[in-house]
């Protein structure tokens, strides 16, 4: 079944937009629309449900210590629907903060400990100091895409450990927590990362296998076409010019 | 003055003095290797001044300083940074210059612009006369942290309860910096041009800060600026002693002003920048210049001397003729843009984004400005250019935003923006961050004479 319009959640845009997440959500539409996929973005407010039957993809973005408590508080309803559509493949993109939330617990900087939504086994505490900059990162190999870095820009002040799968493992910058060189989650259709800048403008190969994961949750197994990406690749191997990270390219097998 | 001041000053002194005769400018060079030597300096010249308004806030502090500055100057010399190096050796780089060699200032009064961050560093050891928070909001993140982190900077260095407060009522975040604060007075907006169109700018303040209620608006200016209240604990917009009118396309505003136990008075001011964010600008160093004593029948004068500073749409005549504006946040450049929107005129528009820590390393702030609202409103640009370090980041971004990308440009220096030309009587626009705008400054300077 070929799918018209891919609907993206976004949740709680009035508390957690911190890092710009309407780069990609403004990435996510416009790569589906130039294959002639419409994309319906469903801003849902903190309390508000989620229908998994109305939606094809959630975005979680992040906010402040104070947004993030408010939105905590709150989790707790959204948690046993969440943990069973993740189990189910429901694809999901969640980005420092939001990806601090899908885990047990977040530690704020005063120590105080707020709960999360308990989906995947991941616990946050809190650093003595922000781990900032540019970060680049290499994709698993499994994943098979056209090319295997990731660039972008971290800023968090808290450390992450979990037991699945990385999104990938640091060429350049922190990850997680600055010392076990791995960043991100990387779950069944899950992507959790620190990485921000906002994420897909200049890593249109994320951007396409989230769309890619959107159509397949509902059945639609297609190829997306390719772009012409020469501008976001431009971005991309100028920041891995810059981190000093050589330029990576895998071919996807039979190819 | 300790020892160590003292050789402080003298090597600061000579540094300027150097680059005065090398005619290099580095505006905090002096101030930088003084505060290194002797950290006591600064509080030593500090404490020398009659008199001290410090000028802080997300947005419009260097154009707020300079206004205030030519209201306030007009008989009487007044010290300021205004070159906007507004960390702690900028303000000594500034202060330096009138120190005599037996530690006496010969200038007593200054407006200093003080960056958020640095404030409390500030206040710590020295309580200004006036404190004057233009607004707060989104900042380049990773200088700050986060909106709420600035917050209580501006919290911090603001409970001496004997600074007088001058705070804009519009904006609930600068707002609550004076709530059952004694000596505060607030400015606001109380009449604009209304604007119908949709526009998906990021509010800050969107939430209450008493009880993390959505904020209702019944009239919205730009980012969190309006008038609001909150309709779960009922907190609302301070009433602001100072309110101004402002009318379409009309350069003069009226100011009113309602102060306790003083009758209410009406006085017009013929504003000399455009722009709604300039009007807060203005209305905010009237306020303070009030507060300050001065009468309003000389402002109109002192504003007759007012020269805006640089980055803020300044025309380099030429052929083709170019205007410079800083862009460093997504609220600043949407204005910036939106103040274009009814000027270009088949003109191309530049963007040099840079990424230094002056900049803000975090270019997240670019998709943050509301160009998808200026590119609906299909302004006539005959071509797009990028440069800087981050000249990549922003072509995407307007590639997302829209724009046809074999429109789009990326040029390899910042310099090669001098380059791009305007069809005849067109003009070039170039929207830069902050460590690009002073070498392109004066470039363009250099260009003409
Ligand atoms: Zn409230």
């Amino acid at each position: 079944m070929r799918t018209q319009t891919i609907r993206i959640a976004h949740l709680f845009p009035e508390l957690l937009n911190l890092y710009a997440d309407q780069g990609n959500l403004a990435v996510l539409t416009a790569r589906a629309r130039a294959r002639g996929i419409e994309v319906k973005v469903v801003p849902i407010k903190l309390r508000e449900p989620i229908d998994y039957r109305q939606v094809d993809l959630i975005m979680l973005g992040g906010g402040s210590d104070r947004e993030q408590r408010v939105v905590s508080e709150a989790l707790a309803s959204y948690a046993p629907d969440l943990r069973h559509a993740i189990e189910d493949g429901f694809p999901f993109l969640a980005v420092c903060g939001g990806y601090q939330l899908l885990g047990h617990s977040y530690e704020l900087t005063s120590g105080e400990l707020l709960p999360g939504l308990q989906a995947l086994d991941l616990v946050t505490k809190a650093g003595t100091s922000r781990l900032i900059g540019n970060i680049a990162i290499e994709l698993p190999a499994t994943l098979k895409l056209a090319r295997s870095t990731v660039v972008g820009f971290e800023n968090h002040i808290g450390r992450t450990e979990h037991a699945h799968q990385a999104l990938g493992r640091v060429l350049a910058g922190h990850g997680n927590n600055g010392v076990d060189h791995a960043e991100g989650i990387f779950l069944k259709r899950v992507i959790g990362t620190y990485i921000h800048g906002p994420l897909l403008p200049k890593n249109p190969h994320l951007a396409d296998l989230l769309l890619s994961y959107a159509l397949a949750y509902r059945g639609d197994e297609r190829t997306l076409e390719p772009l012409d990406d020469t501008m976001e690749w431009l971005a991309h191997d100028q920041m891995l010019a810059r981190l000093n990270v050589a330029r990576k390219e895998r071919l996807e097998e039979g190819e | 003055m300790d020892v160590r001041s003292w050789i402080a000053f003298v090597v600061a002194s000579v540094t300027a003095f150097v680059l005065r005769v090398t005619k290099r400018a580095g505006t905090s060079l002096p101030g930088y290797l003084a505060t290194r030597i002797s950290p006591n300096l600064l509080f030593y010249v500090l404490a020398k001044l009659d008199r001290c308004v410090i000028v802080t806030g997300t947005n419009g502090k260097t154009t707020t300083n300079a206004l205030l500055k030519s209201l306030v100057a007009q008989d009487e010399a007044w010290i300021s940074n205004a070159m906007g190096a507004n960390l702690l050796q900028g303000i000594l780089s500034a202060l330096l210059p009138e120190l005599t060699w037996r530690g006496q200032l010969r200038v007593k009064r200054a407006i200093l612009e003080v960056d958020e961050a640095t404030l409390p560093r500030l206040t710590q050891r020295f309580q200004p006369d006036m404190i004057i928070v233009t607004n707060v909001m989104r900042d380049q993140l990773d200088r700050y942290g986060e909106v709420d982190a600035t917050l209580g900077y501006l919290y911090e260095s603001t409970r001496d309860e004997t600074v007088l407060l001058v705070l804009n009522a519009d904006d609930p975040l600068a707002a609550s910096l004076g709530k059952g604060r004694l000596n505060t007075f607030y400015f606001g907006l109380s009449d604009w041009p209304e604007d119908d169109l949709l526009r998906q700018e990021v509010r800050d303040g969107a939430f209450c800060l008493q009880c993390g209620g959505e904020l209702l608006y019944t009239r919205t200016v730009f980012g969190q600026m309006g008038h609001y209240h909150c309709p779960i604990c009922l907190a609302q917009r301070p009433f602001p002693q100072f309110s101004m009118r402002v009318r379409e396309r009309q350069e003069e505003v009226e100011i009113h002003e309602e102060i306790r136990l003083q009758s209410p008075i009406a006085y017009r001011v013929t504003s000399p920048l455009l722009g709604i964010y300039n009007a807060y600008n203005l209305l905010a160093a009237c306020s303070a210049a009030r507060l300050l004593g001065v009468n309003p029948a000389r402002f109109e004068a002192g504003l007759a001397q007012f020269t805006a500073p640089i980055g803020r749409m300044q025309t380099f005549p030429g052929n083709p003729p170019r205007i410079l504006a800083l862009i460093k946040n997504p609220t600043g450049a949407t204005m910036v843009l939106r103040s274009l929107e009814g000027t270009l005129n088949g003109d191309p528009l530049c963007f040099v984004i840079n990424d230094a820590d002056a900049d803000g390393r975090d270019v997240s702030w670019l998709w943050d400005i509301d160009m998808e609202s200026f590119v609906l409103r299909s302004p006539h640009v005959s071509g797009w250019y990028c440069a800087g370090t981050r000249g990549a980041d922003m072509a995407l971004r307007l590639k997302y935003a829209g724009i046809n990308p074999a429109q789009i440009q990326l040029l390899e220096n910042a310099a090669d923006t001098l380059k791009v030309n305007a069809e005849e009587g067109g003009s070039v626009y170039i929207l830069c961050t902050y460590t690009a705008l002073h070498p392109l400054a004066n470039r363009l300077e250099a260009m003409h004479t």
